[in-house]
């Protein structure tokens, strides 16, 4: 009995209840409380680099002043890349946390999971990390969520407008990953071949984001006689695709998708294994060796100097979480001294930003309240004796 | 007398919660409170002695059952629970049967394995069960309250009572059951199977019975965590859940309800705890592994001791009856 006396008081005098006296959540005269949740354990942890840039570029900022004199408190919770985890993080940043904004949640079904969510409680969820076609094109249902990364159906076109253009008799084999993201990609793919979609594309294989291993899936794509190899998969599928690629002797022209092309990836054993190959360039990867004198380079590489501990500077990832958080503080400056999460929300539906020095030079990052593709040029590169070549202008799947 | 009075104060402490918690938090003991039901459920199965590593996959029966019932067939979320429950009991029943064949360790090894493969089994049948993408129901119009609130209260405290109100009545349940004719032939079968049959107990009878109640409890807890997560997704309910859920129901088994409890917040928070351990950097896979891990099995070794000792003090006449 007195256990149970016991455990009351020390349960309620353990509540701390949080109160928010602000006008607008999450944002005080010198600070603003920004949100995230990604995967910075399990499987898909690689992608986790894209929150740990974008907070060393946060403390960048706010060690030389802040946004309008307020420091950005950048909070990111582990989901391990399972999306009901995401949907408690959302819930713990917004109602315990009291969150701003969320920014750069990571993963496709992670913010498909959340969006009805924070749409419904009026939380801003900007930039995600997921390239989605719909974080884009259904503002209407969802005005509060808007993406990042260039959407995976344009990709998907680029992709097919290219090969059109350079092998038109191309027969294409095609690995994706069995979920929206992996369907996105493929049906933009599909629609960018337009006509010839049929003939040209000999074999598609999908494949379960939770399996072990793809070999069974490209041995069966090799089997059916395809010049031409889309890699639409993430993570180790994407290297065990170039792996037995390579061991089972097949040679086609292979093209990666832009979530898989990190040169910590492409870095394969033999190095031929991925020689050739062609994907999308948006952020600038520092281990591009045309990019090596990059005053956005440099940069990348002093803030995770200073502020990353253990960071790898060759890493990607990094400096796409730092574009990301670079916009996002051109958006907060936009929206004024005066916050609120509708300003915030005016600011990103009006991005013209062309001095973002961590994307690629000529990508821009350009929305309007009925285009909500941040990122919607792109250009081409070339896996060359072991680091990426850009080539060409800038592409574009609505071009 | 006394045992009554000191689940009273318990609902008493239940209703004040509420009161003094934030909203996450009270939804987070929502979350306790679908996972108690769990637990429970398989407390009434270790009184039988069997043994289960897989009530998670109940528990993503009665959640999927729930989901596509919610978003396909305009049912509203209260009414999925008892089909829910329903769905997922039936089905134990049926798994109870060849698990009559199967005892200690093989038949633990037996039901791993269904928690293994339904995860797997969910995202290959995605036109029914949405695939990895999952199920989101925030904002349906079969959601009570539409995900804004119900009843004056708002939605977390609306699905904190809801979830409480279901446990209570199921801890009840389990209480009654436990301690009638069924209760008694359980574990006249769980301390010797030859004396039960001796003594006319039909054993088989009620071992089946055993699995098909537990997992109408995991069906239950399954709904009601859907109900409240208003999201599904095969890794909704992954190994690590069922091996937590049986963790719980060890702590419940020795130090009955309060056990129980504690084994349902144990599941809840261990995360955190680990959080606030000094020099753990969670946002690294390794250490917060690693510290899980010792948690987990120090617990184990320490919590049924504990819970004993606690119990006895607290109530002398507890260690009886269950």
């Amino acid at each position: 009995m007195k256990i149970a006396l016991l455990l009351a008081v020390a349960v309620l005098g353990a509540a701390a209840s949080s109160a928010s006296g602000a006008s607008t959540p999450g944002v005080s005269a010198t600070s603003i409380a920004i949100g995230s949740s990604g995967p910075l354990t399990g499987e898909a942890a690689a992608a986790a680099g894209v929150l740990r840039g974008a907070d060393g570029y946060f403390k960048y900022v706010n060690a030389h002043g802040g946004v309008h004199g307020r420091k950005i408190q950048f909070t990111y919770l582990d989901d391990g890349y399972d999306p009901s985890r995401t949907v408690n993080n959302v819930r713990q940043l917004i109602q315990q946390n009291n969150v701003f904004a969320l920014f750069s949640v990571v993963g496709t079904n992670e913010n498909l999971a959340i969006r009805d969510f924070t749409n419904a409680a009026g939380v801003p969820q900007v930039f995600s990390a997921a390239g989605a076609t719909t974080f884009g094109r259904d503002y209407a249902k969802y005005p509060w969520t808007i993406g990042y990364l260039p959407p995976y159906h344009e990709e998907g076109e680029i992709y097919a407008k290219n090969i059109l253009k350079t092998q038109p008799k191309a027969k294409i084999a095609v690995l994706y990953q069995s979920d929206d993201y992996g369907r996105d990609l493929l049906a933009g793919f599909r629609a960018g071949l337009g006509g010839k979609a049929r003939s040209a594309i000999v074999q598609t294989v999908g494949y379960d984001p939770t399996a072990t291993d793809v070999q069974s899936q490209v041995a069966q794509l090799k089997a059916s006689g395809a010049n031409t190899f889309m890699i639409f998969a993430f993570g180790k599928f994407a290297i065990q695709a170039f792996v037995y690629a390579n061991k089972l002797g097949w040679k086609p022209q292979i093209y990666v998708n832009d979530v898989a092309s990190a040169s910590s990836i492409m870095a394969l054993d033999p190095a031929s294994t991925a020689e050739g190959s062609i994907s999308i360039l948006w952020g600038k990867d520092p281990a591009t060796p045309a990019f090596a004198k990059d005053p956005g380079v440099k940069l990348a590489a002093q803030v995770i100097k200073q502020y990353i501990p253990g960071g790898n500077p060759s890493d990607g990832f990094l400096v796409a979480g730092m574009a990301e958080a670079y916009s996002l503080v051109d958006a907060l400056k936009a929206a004024g001294k005066n916050l609120t999460r509708q300003s915030l929300m005016t600011a990103v539906t009006h991005m013209n930003e062309t001095s973002n020095p961590f994307l690629a030079p000529g990508v821009t990052v350009r929305t309007t309240p009925a285009s909500r593709f941040p990122i919607s040029h792109v250009r081409l590169q070339r896996w060359h004796k072991g680091h990426w070549v850009p080539f060409g202008g800038l592409v574009s799947g609505r071009l | 007398m006394r045992r009554l009075y000191a689940v009273g104060v318990t609902v008493l402490v239940l209703v004040l919660l509420p009161f003094v918690l934030s909203e996450f938090r009270t939804v987070q003991l929502a979350t306790v409170g679908a996972y108690f039901i769990a637990v429970l459920g398989l407390d009434v199965l270790l009184e039988s002695g069997q043994v289960s590593l897989g009530h998670g996959a109940f528990m993503a029966v009665g959640g999927y059952t729930t989901a596509i019932l919610m978003a396909n067939h305009g049912v509203q979320d209260v009414w999925t629970i008892p089909i829910a429950a329903g769905v997922a009991g039936g089905l134990g029943l049926l798994f109870g049967i060849p698990a009559l064949r199967l005892s200690g360790s093989y038949l633990a090894l037996a039901t791993f394995a269904i928690a293994i493969v339904l995860p797997t089994l969910l995202k290959k049948f995605d036109h029914f069960t949405g695939g990895s993408t999952g199920i989101t129901l925030f904002g349906r119009p079969t959601q009570t309250g539409h995900g804004t609130g119900y009843l004056g209260l708002t939605n977390n405290t609306w699905l904190y009572a809801l979830t409480w109100l279901v446990g209570v009545l199921v801890f009840l349940l389990a209480w009654w059951l436990l301690a009638s004719r069924f209760g008694r032939s359980l574990r006249a079968v769980r301390d010797s199977e030859l004396a039960a049959a001796a003594s006319g107990v039909n054993r088989s009878a009620y071992k089946v019975a055993a699995f098909g109640v537990s997992a109408a409890y995991a069906g239950a807890a399954g709904a009601l965590y859907a109900i409240n997560v208003a999201y599904v997704s095969p890794d909704t309910f992954p190994i690590q859940l069922s091996l937590f859920l049986l963790v719980g129901a060890v702590m419940g088994a020795f130090g009955s309800i309060w056990g129980a409890l504690a084994g349902a917040l144990l599941i809840q928070f261990l995360p955190d705890i680990v959080g606030v351990l000094p020099h753990v950097d969670t946002k690294q896979a390794g250490p917060a592994t690693f510290f899980y891990g010792a948690v987990l099995v120090a617990l184990i070794l320490l919590l049924p001791f504990v819970l004993r000792v606690a119990s006895s003090i607290a109530d002398r006449s507890y260690s009886r009856t269950p």
